[in-house]
């Protein structure tokens, strides 16, 4: 457990210095995927949702039926009988960003993918003006190393690294989760108008305790906050984590547990999630999954 | 590491000449409770065999006498590392292999 002076006390990882030089490595590696990657948000991000016809005006696109009767009772005077589109309202977004900054990850080698997401991901949201945006790190504990009322730049996006030395000995999702929708509540409060939460995580996507992670993604849901997944899949080995096994004990009629096999990525607790094995896949994934979350959202 | 719930990326390999003692080169998320019997259990249902096989296991050439959780715990290590275990035939007698 930490306490708040552990979390004001705490020291980042890397030294600015180191930090900025990865950023900026990142950012060459990433640069032009991010002008193709701003393309296919600016689709998606901009309100997709049909606007409403609405009345009354003098001209426009549709006869507004109800007004007729009164139209002609009143002799022709009451003319407001027209429906038109109005313009849409810009929709606001507050966008968090969660890595994963757990020891799994270099393990994995995930590193070098992960310090290239959040970079690309992050630059390519501001370049859209889409709205605030948030960086957590999570592992054993949860830190906001770049809050939504601050504006982001490179200098903020190094800052940012220099708290990611993947080394905690925990990946704790469950604990990601709850944390997140506390820091969206707040967040909520910056801004007025229609506002539109949407959570990235970014990790290799190893974590236990399906279950219990699920509820907290429902509630999340129910919080109207968006979360989609990006797993950093097996980058130097021929390993994937579609192939990975997950071991169950299941109790049988008798009570007895019996030991079940199935495939990890079956009870994976987060609906909606990509499995990325290269930068360059990380666009369109993410357009992919961004798109297919929100035609869920409109057929709700 | 003290919540039952937590679990280890584990790959189970095997130096046994037979064949079909070999299990898929996948890995496995496992919980770090496990000790030899569990452990055991597992690799037997990979293998699909119909009387199970007692094994012994081993981590880097140790053989396994305790839990993962234990292993991890002695070597300093979290449930972030990936483990590479081996494991072989049982060659201790099935009386004191029931005891863990
Ligand atoms: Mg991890």
């Amino acid at each position: 457990f930490e306490t708040q002076e552990d979390h004001d006390n705490a020291k980042p990882s890397r030294s600015l210095e180191e930090s900025r030089s990865l950023w900026h490595e990142s950012e060459l590696a990433t640069a032009e995927l991010s002008a193709r990657l701003s393309e296919q948000l600016r689709l998606i991000l901009e309100p997709t949702l049909a606007t409403k016809l609405k009345g009354d005006y003098k001209t426009g696109k549709r006869l507004n039926m109800k007004r007729i009767i009164p139209y002609i009772a009143s002799q022709f005077r009451k003319d407001k009988i027209w429906l038109r589109r109005t313009k849409p309202s810009k929709r606001q977004y507050q966008i968090m960003i969660a890595l994963d900054d757990s020891k799994s990850m270099s393990e994995s080698k995930c590193v070098k993918l992960a310090f290239e997401s959040l970079c690309l991901v992050s630059k390519t949201l501001t370049q859209l003006e889409a709205g605030g945006l948030s960086i957590v790190k999570f592992g054993e504990r949860i830190r906001e190393v770049h809050k939504f009322e601050e504006q982001f730049s490179n200098e903020t996006g190094a800052k940012s690294f220099q708290w990611f030395g993947f080394q905690e000995t925990k990946t704790d999702i469950k604990m990601l989760v709850a944390e997140s929708i506390k820091i969206f509540e707040r967040a909520r409060a910056l801004n007025s108008g229609d506002q539109w939460q949407l959570e990235i995580v970014i990790s290799d996507g190893v974590c236990e305790d399906h279950e219990t992670i699920q509820r907290l993604v429902r509630r999340a849901r129910e919080n109207k906050i968006m979360l989609v997944f990006v797993i950093i899949d097996g980058i130097n080995s021929n390993e994937s984590i579609m192939d990975m096994s997950q071991v169950e004990y299941v109790p049988d009629e008798s009570g007895n547990l019996q030991l079940r096999i199935n495939k990890y990525l079956d009870t994976f607790p987060f609906e909606f999630y990509v499995v990325v094995r290269d930068i360059t896949e990380l666009p369109e994934m993410l357009s992919v999954i961004l798109r297919q979350f929100f035609s869920d959202l409109a057929s709700l | 590491m003290s919540e039952d719930k937590a679990q280890v990326k584990v790959k189970f390999f095997t130096r046994e000449q037979e064949e079909s003692l070999h299990v898929e080169d996948v890995p496995v998320y496992a919980p770090i409770s496990l000790k030899r019997y569990g452990l055991s259990e597992i690799v037997n249902h990979l293998l699909g065999s119909e009387q199970p096989i007692p094994f012994d296991f081993l981590i880097e050439g140790e053989l396994l006498r305790t839990s993962l959780q234990d292993y991890l715990v002695k070597k300093g290590l979290s449930s972030e590392t990936y483990l590479n275990i081996e494991y072989t035939r049982a060659v201790l007698p099935p009386s004191y292999l029931a005891s863990y």
